[in-house]
């Protein structure tokens, strides 16, 4: 595999803990791709490696075919937005966006040209004389990306750089994000652990688990068909089902199951909430998977419903759009989904 | 009101008055018309003023510590903003040990550093010299700008110089165009401290000033032992006002640059 920006083989450590993991991935120009993962995953400890902020003990990053592993900060020309935006307080709006400008030594008009440019490209034009301290966490952002994009970096490296926002400003900023990534055709790493923002913002998602990748693909391929069982627990939610052997058939919290046998000693089943509709105990489900239990609770979250269903083997929740008829809580009733729909790992090693 | 109670504010005024007492009876005694302390004066002129302007040993001493604590303050601060900014912002092996070793002047009392220094400069033929004495209180004030302007650097923003690092800047460019600045309030503070520390230093430099190089309060010390004269407390008024001077400044200077910076 090869791209424009390729990390092989990335490895650090920070004393007896391994940040990153032997970390290779490739990503086209133009490509957008999110690194997810839990906090301490590795994938801040990347970022920083690309951007020449940490060192790797082992491995490469080359940009463009070039080796770039040993090029101090200063010369890897990456545009990088910190999760804190780092801006430099004791300068104005415009001489923080012109920095890398007049540090690459920009005529002076061409510097205000820019500037103003990108300023505009952010929606912020008219405030180049204020302050950081000045702005809203929202311009504030916009600033630290109008500044890291205006040098016209080979790569934009973008660090948790929503997680400060609030959640209508952070719906607006990764759409606006996202929007300028394609206009500017701008090869970009997402370090996010925010599923969401890996989902809507980018072409690829590459899931970090223990400082390793876990899986690498479309949004799609993340959520429909994960690698592991930690990629179908982390992104989206799952309800995990035991599965046990009688005879030959899989029985789940007792009920016998119409799937196949994926032939390990022991399995879980792992079914999104969303995908598992409920109905009345005594009616048929033809060929469907199910189980039995009764209605524990019932969270109303507004755009839809939470139905917590207690059975056998456990508990499992359901979650239904709002605005239908919902059985009481204390009603027997039956779990249904598609055999389609089963994701199955092994049972959870930890 | 604040959260501080009634009681609170009380004991705090009354510690105030305890430590402010003494300064009022010097400023009364400053403008004193006898020839002895005498408390309450029996009436007020500038007299001893005025005999403050003709003095000519004390004045000479003046001369001496002012160009003494320039020099300390000068030399504090080239000495001392690199090394803090080497302890701070380095990696390197023993950084722990040497912070600590840089601090350790600080926790000796000056009077043995005094007489440590005495019995080395003999040797060096530095006591009674001008530069003995910016050395002898350079022992206090560059463990002390060491000190201020390390927590200075540790405590900027995160992330701001890697941000500047990342568009482009060299090492040395950032320290100019990021770092220093924003630690400017630091090294002001630290250079109007070192002033202040190297000007009021006593006790070092009564061991090591000679007739042809005594401090202001070295001169001061030796006044009082034989004369009985309100002159010292005139003197002290033209300090405290000095020293006035110099806080406000701080304060202002230390006050804009903070409120530029953030």
């Amino acid at each position: 595999m090869t791209g424009y920006l390729e990390l092989t083989g990335l490895h650090k450590r920070y004393g007896e803990s391994i940040a990153v993991h032997d970390v290779s991935l490739a990503i086209g120009k133009g490509e957008a791709v999110a690194l997810l993962g839990p906090s301490g995953c590795g994938k801040t400890t990347t970022l920083r490696m690309l951007a020449g902020l940490v060192d790797p003990d082992r491995g490469t990053i080359r940009v463009d075919g070039a080796d770039i592993t040993r090029l101090p900060a200063h010369r890897r020309n990456m545009g990088y937005v910190f999760q804190s935006y780092a801006l430099f307080p004791h300068l104005s709006v415009a001489r923080n966006i012109g920095f890398g400008l007049e540090e690459r030594g920009v005529a002076r008009g061409d510097i205000t040209r820019r500037v103003g440019d990108a300023l505009a490209l952010v929606h912020l034009a008219g405030l180049e004389r204020r302050r950081p301290r000045e702005l809203s966490g929202g311009q504030q952002q916009r600033v630290a990306l109008a500044r890291a994009l205006v040098v016209h970096p080979s790569v934009l490296l973008l660090d948790e750089s929503l997680s400060n926002l609030d959640a209508k400003l952070r719906d607006a900023m990764r759409h606006e994000i996202r929007s300028i990534q394609k206009s500017l055709d701008i090869t970009t790493l997402f370090v996010t652990h925010d599923q969401v923002e890996a989902l809507t913002m980018c072409d690829r998602i590459a899931v970090m688990h223990r400082g390793r990748i876990a899986q690498i693909g479309t949004p799609e391929d993340i959520y429909e068909r994960p690698a592991a069982r930690f990629v179908a627990e982390f992104v989206g939610r799952a309800n995990a089902l035991a599965a046990t052997r009688d005879g030959g058939g899989i029985r789940i919290w007792g009920a016998a199951q119409p799937m196949n046998d994926p032939g390990w000693p022991s399995f879980d089943i792992l079914i999104r909430p969303q995908r598992m509709r409920l109905l009345p105990s005594a009616e048929p489900t033809g060929d469907a998977m199910r189980v039995e239990g009764r209605v524990l609770r019932r969270a109303f979250v507004g755009d839809r419903v939470e139905v917590l269903v207690e059975g056998p083997g456990g508990q499992l929740t359901v979650e239904l759009p709002s605005g239908g008829t919902l059985p009481e809580e204390g009603t027997a009733i039956a779990v249904a989904w598609r055999p389609q729909d089963n994701l199955i790992f092994p049972p959870d090693a930890a | 009101m604040n959260g501080a109670g009634r009681g609170l504010s009380l004991l705090a005024g009354g510690v105030y008055a305890l430590i402010l007492a003494p300064v009022v009876v010097v400023v009364a005694l400053a403008f004193s018309a006898d020839n002895f302390i005498v408390f309450p004066p029996s009436g007020f002129s500038l007299r001893w003023f005025r005999a403050l302007a003709g003095n000519a040993p004390l004045l000479a001493a003046l001369g001496v510590s002012v160009q003494v604590a320039c020099a300390v303050t000068l030399l504090s601060l080239v000495i001392g903003v690199p090394a803090a900014l080497a302890l701070a912002k380095g990696r390197f092996r023993f950084r722990e040990a040497l912070t600590g070793f840089f601090l350790a002047p600080l926790l000796l009392p000056t009077l043995i550093t005094g007489l440590a220094l005495l019995l080395f400069f003999t040797r060096l033929r530095l006591t009674a010299t001008l530069p003995g004495l910016a050395l002898g209180h350079m022992t206090v004030t560059v463990p002390f700008v060491i000190r201020m302007m390390t927590t200075a650097f540790a405590t900027l923003p995160h992330d701001i110089e890697a941000a500047a690092a990342t568009l482009g800047a060299a090492p040395w460019r950032v320290l100019r165009r990021v770092t220093l600045p924003l630690a400017l309030p630091g090294v002001i503070a630290c250079a109007c401290l070192s002033f202040l520390l190297s000007f009021d230093e006593t006790v070092i430099s009564l061991f090591l000033s000679g007739p042809r190089a005594a401090t202001l309060p070295v001169e001061m010390v030796h006044y009082v032992e034989g004369r009985t004269d309100p002159l010292i407390a005139a003197l002290s008024v033209v300090l405290i006002i000095f020293t006035l001077i110099v806080v406000v400044a701080v304060e202002r200077l230390v006050g804009v640059a903070r409120a530029v910076s953030k």
